[in-house]
């Protein structure tokens, strides 16, 4: 049964990748045309710009989150009576709907009334135009916007790891005298390392697909500086009803993300045996 | 409508005559007539206990008609369950249920520039004997005649065709601060800067100037009074967004360009680059994140008093002289849209959608009643009271709205030059690449040639095998 939910729609993207079928054109009518929308990808200059803004976005953003994650992660775990409050506050831009997360920053980042604007602009960073209307401005707030909702679940596994690592390299290590900066950068960090990779793995495949906050707050504008991905295969499929087209680039996406976990799972997976 | 009526009531006479043989008694009808089938209106009871599913674009029109719903169920005894969505979500799921042939939908407002698409394959079925025809089961306050002949031409009709009738009948104008360009020390200081007398822009030359004139910091003055934001001198919309695509369309067709030339796309022509150049050049004028501005910004814009005039959508006026929401209730001007030279041709770029009847539907019938009930004189003057936009050239007519709306002359007026964009199936393709070329070049990532020749050569590849457009 499961087999059946997921393999249908799969099987029926392939099958349409190699037909013309456009809900609207009337000359698309599903008509075989063998390998044509997988040789258009290869010549298709907007998906490949596409690829490298999401590219930018997923590094950039995965890697802060990793980091400002496991920062905060350490400094939740240190600390004693707060703890339960701090997880708890981790939580709430987690649990916010993407979309009503780019309707919030939306709001904020109005270039005539929005408050974040009014921020930037008495501290004299990001111009007077608002920092959307930018391309580089646009890509960083968007970049901002997916780490302050994203780096709490970072911290949240890091928190979870510290729990499960053993405290006996630690205790051996202190008692060695070791400093608590060389206690964490040469064991805790290490030892955290599974689980921070899973965390890294499960942002990234997130992260490629992004589409809500980039649909609600820019439109992948100001021209094509924050079309990312899953949006150009949006407008291929849902604006221009390309059906045939949207379904291929839908595929070699897909194909990319698998190999993609799968390279990061095998690299995790031989760490740890080797360790 | 004498002739029309007598006929329906024959008919439903006979009809009644019939049914009261085979079901005496049952029937709930009233009216003057003495059928059971007709209502002293003169609206069929035919259909009676239909549920009827429309979906309509959430704008104003919308709003307001689903007000007006309990109206149609006396009239009529249908039920009619109303659903709401913005343009790019109902698009969606009109296609979604044409495609599945599930017949969710019985009556689909519809943008006209998918007319072309739905109606080829035949997802919305032709009307012409109900529309073209007696018009059978309607009341006595609706007139086909009424309809504004162009603009339902524009909207529902394709080839030979017609497929509904017109559901919003909104067409771009020129908006201006008509208090500041009334304002005596701004008209001597605007003769003594630019040598002409400050009016309502005729030409797009005159247009940038009052755009550069009034374009004035916070604390500075404007009419007289000290400016508590800063003031514009146009608002645009320069979004990736299909707002900003048919904005453009008006700077390109009054300087004597077009998307197509003797059928083929002529994207980068010179009097388009030279529509874009100019656009761009006015943007110096416009409020600061233009560039994510669509219809909705640029009219909170001209709703706040930010900007001093604009081309933008008649079906926002109401929003400009409603008391609740706008600062300038009273202060805007209406107009016809400039164009390259004094005594030019005007033209406005008009934004109709069209009721549709699902090619799928069960609910044919009542759903024709809907359509006429809509565009009923009862139903427009009250959508027009409120804020609405009717399609009868009765309501644009009528004294009391006439007198009472300062926008009302000038809808009628723009629908008159009204000019539609291609209503072609691949419109939804060309609209995208447009929207890409002009976001590009209004936020200064690329010249306006090298995004519209982008934009050429995408359209061409768009249309292949489709060349010439001979219908559009």
């Amino acid at each position: 049964m499961l087999g059946l939910v997921v393999l249908f729609p799969l099987a029926y993207s392939i099958k349409l990748s190699f037909q013309s079928y456009s809900p609207i054109i009337p000359n698309h009518t599903g008509q075989w045309v063998g390998m044509d929308n997988y040789q258009r990808i290869l010549h298709d200059g907007d998906f490949h710009h596409s690829l490298i803004v999401t590219a930018i976005f997923v590094v950039v953003a995965v890697s802060l989150e990793t980091v400002l994650g496991v920062v905060v992660g350490i400094a939740i775990d240190r600390l004693r009576r707060m703890r339960r409050f701090a997880t708890s506050a981790l939580l709430l831009p987690m649990i916010l709907t993407p979309l009503v997360v780019g309707l919030m920053f939306n709001f904020a980042l109005n270039a005539q009334f929005g408050y974040l604007t009014w921020v930037f602009n008495t501290l004299h960073v990001a111009g007077g135009d608002g920092v959307l209307n930018g391309s580089v401005g646009a890509l960083v707030a968007l970049i901002f916007i997916d780490v302050w909702e994203w780096f709490p679940f970072v911290a949240l596994m890091v928190v979870a790891g510290l729990q499960t690592i053993p405290k006996e390299p630690l205790e051996a290590a202190s008692i060695d005298g070791a400093s608590t900066r060389q206690v964490y950068w040469h064991i805790t960090l290490p030892l955290l390392r599974p689980i921070l990779g899973i965390a890294i793995l499960f942002r990234a495949t997130e992260a490629i697909r992004e589409f809500d906050k980039v649909f609600v707050l820019t439109g992948g504008g100001p021209g094509s500086a924050t079309a990312v991905n899953d949006l150009y295969q949006y407008r291929v499929s849902f604006l221009n009803w390309d059906l045939s087209y949207g379904a291929a680039l839908g595929l070699v996406t897909f194909a990319a993300v698998l190999a993609l976990s799968f390279l990061m799972y095998r690299s995790l997976r031989r760490k740890e045996t080797a360790r | 409508m004498t002739r029309r009526n007598r006929k329906t009531s024959i008919l439903a006479a006979v009809v009644a005559a019939a049914l009261s043989v085979t079901m005496a008694g049952c029937s709930s009808g009233s009216g003057d007539s003495g059928s059971s089938e007709t209502g002293a209106d003169g609206w069929s009871r035919a259909y009676e206990g239909t549920q009827l599913n429309v979906i309509g674009e959430a704008t104003a029109n919308t709003q307001i008609l689903e007000k007006q719903l309990p109206d149609f169920e006396k009239k009529t005894g249908i039920t009619v369950n109303l659903e709401q969505a913005p343009y790019d979500s109902l698009v969606q799921k009109a296609v979604l249920d044409f495609t599945t042939h599930k017949g969710n939908y019985d009556v689909l407002s519809i943008p006209y520039e998918y007319l072309g698409a739905f109606a080829e394959k035949k997802y919305i079925a032709p009307e012409n004997d109900f529309l073209k025809g007696d018009a059978k089961g309607a009341g006595d306050d609706f007139s086909a005649d009424d309809i504004i002949p162009a603009l339902w031409e524009a909207s529902s009709k394709w080839k030979d065709n017609w497929y509904g009738m017109p559901s919003n009948s909104a067409v771009m104008m020129m908006f201006y601060r008509k208090d500041l360009f009334d304002n005596a020390d701004e008209k001597v200081a605007f003769k003594k800067k630019y040598g002409y007398d400050l009016a309502p822009a005729k030409t797009w030359d005159q247009y940038r100037d009052i755009a550069e004139f009034f374009n004035r910091p916070k604390g500075a003055e404007a009419g007289g009074a000290k400016l508590k934001d800063a003031l514009h001198g146009v608002t645009v919309a320069g979004k990736r967004h299909v707002a900003t695509v048919l904005e453009w369309m008006n700077y390109s067709w009054t300087k004597g360009g077009d998307l197509f030339t003797d059928g083929k796309p002529a994207i980068n022509s010179q009097a388009n680059v030279d529509a874009l150049t100019y656009e761009k050049e006015l943007t110096k004028f416009a409020p600061k994140g233009f560039t994510s501005a669509t219809w909705d910004e640029t009219t909170a814009d001209l709703q706040q008093g930010l900007a001093a005039q604009a081309i933008t959508w008649g079906d926002t006026a109401g929003a400009m002289e409603d008391k609740s929401a706008s600062k300038v209730v009273g202060k805007m001007g209406y107009a016809d849209i400039p164009v390259e030279k004094e005594g030019d041709k005007p033209e406005a770029h008009l934004g109709s959608w069209t009721y549709s009847i699902n090619a799928d539907s069960k609910n044919e019938e009542a759903g024709r009643l809907f359509m006429a009930w809509a565009l009923s004189t009862t139903t427009q003057k009250a959508l027009a009271e409120q804020g609405g936009l009717p399609a009868l050239t009765s309501t644009f007519t009528d004294a009391s709205l006439v007198s009472s709306l300062p926008y009302w002359k000038q809808e009628l007026q723009s629908l008159k030059e009204a000019k539609s964009r291609p209503r072609i199936p691949q419109w939804s393709g060309i609209s995208d690449a447009m929207a890409l070329a002009l976001s590009r070049a209004l936020s200064g990532q690329t010249s306006p040639q090298s995004a519209l020749d982008d934009a050429q050569s995408k359209i061409e590849d768009l249309m292949s095998g489709s060349l010439p457009v001979t219908y559009q």
